[in-house]
């Protein structure tokens, strides 16, 4: 065998006996530091799985949403506004939305209510795709509603099959759930409703010739931005949404959350690497004296240093894939249960997603230099300061 | 000759308050296969003479040959293969690291000088009987009573012997007593 490979194997022999002579203190730096990964980990995966899901439920959007402001707020759309709209070279089709919410005094909720016109919804068939059990009803069919499934629940606690919610002059309507969305899109349905058009304009007192927005499908995807930019010009008081903002928006959202809770977990990491650094910067005596007998026996500097490279290589990376796969299996199959308040509840029910996390080369390689690096730093520097002291100072200092 | 030393001097801290001359123009020659012994008062110098001819530390001034080569003239880093190579060390109060067994302290000169596990067992082993510590082989080094720990010391200094490939152009390992 090479000689410099054999060496190497030798000096790895040697860091792992020596590893294992201060297993106590290696076992309870490595689990402190699996348990930052673990952290930090955890946060980056659940931000991309909430997106990757949320991103995933907006695939049957519109590829345009028109809203109306007044005074900077959001008012009804006149549906010539629709007419207009549909003139415009490459629009599809125009669809009337009804978008509300509705506070339930019970639980103190507040639902999103979608009433949709399933005749003139070109992608209303692919809403029974989103469903874990029941069906869309026929186009044109009144007094049905799609829920989720935190809604579903509590419907059933009640001991019936069918949703009450109370007209602005507390009239009550009744309708009948026929289908209960998938629990892979709960981050966006859990708290939904969604109705006939129809029966959204009865139950928020909306005139049969206005809706909350108009929903516009393109023929040609690539012309999106061209389209919504002559919207904007043909209709000076509407915002006009494209599906890629909306998406950026809930990237946005995650993100933030993501980002506030990865900076006061850096506060943790910040203090884990001031302890290490601390921890190795100052070798204790009997580490000094071990790297300058190392060396008078004929150990080189980088012999030294290879021995701290690996011992820090194989705490910190023994660290890295503990933390990275307890963060894995926390989000994947725990639904990244601590966490869940932070990430996912703008609303009084907390949907119950399953998340699956998507591991990124990019996420992997971010967590690494948070937490790895500056850990061998800590580790290498110190003991590179020591060894590159000259033989005869050290000897005098034993 | 093994070792020559020509007007060597050692100046500890020189031009500070605290300044001790250590040696003053020390000539010596030691010829090989021989077996020396140096003597003196406690302060005399003798630990920084042999610290000299270990390579250890560098004289202020004057000439050293070791082993044929002029350390004076080396980086630290030729310096410490030259260690490596050629010299073997037993501390004064041994140096033996107390928390690796008895073997492991006597390997510790063959790490990084890339010989198989194999090669390393058997030079130890070797020297494990030649000194009668073969029982104690897997106890830590702070366990051992005062004589073994200074035969450990002696056997460590003696692991290094060169491969006899190299016998022609390597001189015999030098033992220095520091």
């Amino acid at each position: 065998m090479n000689g410099g490979l054999t060496k190497h194997l030798n000096i790895i022999d040697y860091t792992l006996s020596s590893l294992w002579r201060r297993r106590a203190r290696n076992a309870s730096v490595l689990i402190v530091f699996a348990g930052v990964i673990f952290l930090v980990a955890s946060f980056q995966f659940v931000t991309e799985a909430l997106t990757e899901t949320a991103l995933d439920s907006l695939r049957t959007a519109p590829e345009i949403t028109i809203q109306r402001l007044s005074a900077g707020r959001q008012t009804e759309v006149p549906l010539d506004y629709g007419e207009q709209v549909a003139s415009i070279h490459g629009v599809r089709e125009v669809v009337p939305r009804i978008w509300g919410y509705y506070f339930d005094e019970v639980t103190g909720a507040n639902l999103t209510v979608i009433g949709v016109d399933l005749e003139r919804m070109p992608l209303g068939e692919k809403l029974n795709l989103t469903l874990a059990e029941g069906e869309v009803p026929e186009p044109g069919a009144s007094g049905w509603v799609l829920v989720g499934r935190s809604i579903k629940r509590i419907v059933e606690s009640k001991g019936t099959a069918y949703l009450s919610l109370f007209r602005p002059d507390l009239s009550q309507a009744s309708y009948a759930i026929t289908g209960v969305f998938d629990a892979v899109t709960d981050v966006l349905t859990n708290d939904l409703i969604v109705m006939d058009i129809g029966d959204a304009r009865d139950l928020f007192h909306i005139s049969p010739a206005a809706a909350t927005d108009l929903c516009v499908y393109v023929a040609n995807l690539e012309e999106v931005p061209n389209i919504a930019r002559k919207i904007a010009a043909a209709l000076p008081d509407a915002r006009v949404l494209t599906r890629s903002q909306i998406s950026q928006t809930y990237q946005v959202v995650f993100g933030w959350r993501s980002g506030f809770a990865s900076v006061c977990l850096l506060t943790a990491l910040a203090a884990f690497v001031i302890f290490a650094w601390d921890k190795a910067s100052g070798l204790s005596p009997e580490e000094r004296r071990e790297i300058t007998i190392l060396k008078i026996l004929g150990w080189e500097t980088s012999d030294i240093l290879a021995v701290r490279f690996w011992e820090g290589a194989l705490v910190a990376g023994g660290a890295f894939i503990a933390g990275c796969t307890g963060a894995y299996i926390h989000v994947a199959y725990f639904d990244a249960s601590l966490f869940r308040s932070v990430m996912v509840g703008w609303s009084v029910i907390h949907p119950s997603l399953r998340l699956v996390p998507s591991l990124q080369v990019s996420t992997l390689l971010l967590i690494f230099c948070f937490t790895v690096l500056p850990y061998m730093a800590a580790t290498v520097i110190p003991a590179w300061r020591s060894a590159i002291v000259p033989t005869d100072s050290a000897l005098s200092g034993m | 000759m093994l070792i020559e030393l020509e007007g060597v001097t050692k100046i500890y801290n020189q031009g500070q308050i605290n300044e001790v001359v250590a040696l003053r123009d020390i000539d010596l020659r030691i010829k090989e296969h021989t077996l020396n012994c140096l003597r003196g008062a406690s302060g005399c110098g003798k630990s920084t003479l042999l610290s000299i001819i270990g390579c250890v530390i560098q004289p202020t001034s004057g000439r050293t040959a070791i082993a044929g080569l002029q350390p004076a003239r080396m980086p630290d880093r030729f310096l410490t293969v030259h260690r490596r190579r050629c010299i073997g060390f037993i501390f004064q109060n041994y140096n033996i690291l107390p928390a690796l067994t008895v073997r492991e302290n006597i390997t510790l000169p063959l790490v990084p000088l890339g010989l198989s596990r194999r090669a390393m067992a058997e030079r130890v082993e070797r020297l494990l009987q030649q000194f009668s510590i073969g029982h104690r082989g897997n106890f830590p080094a702070g366990r051992i009573s005062g004589g073994e720990l200074q035969r450990v010391a002696i056997a460590r200094a003696l692991v290094n012997d060169p491969p006899p490939s190299s016998w022609q152009t390597n001189p015999r390992p030098i033992s220095t007593a520091v």
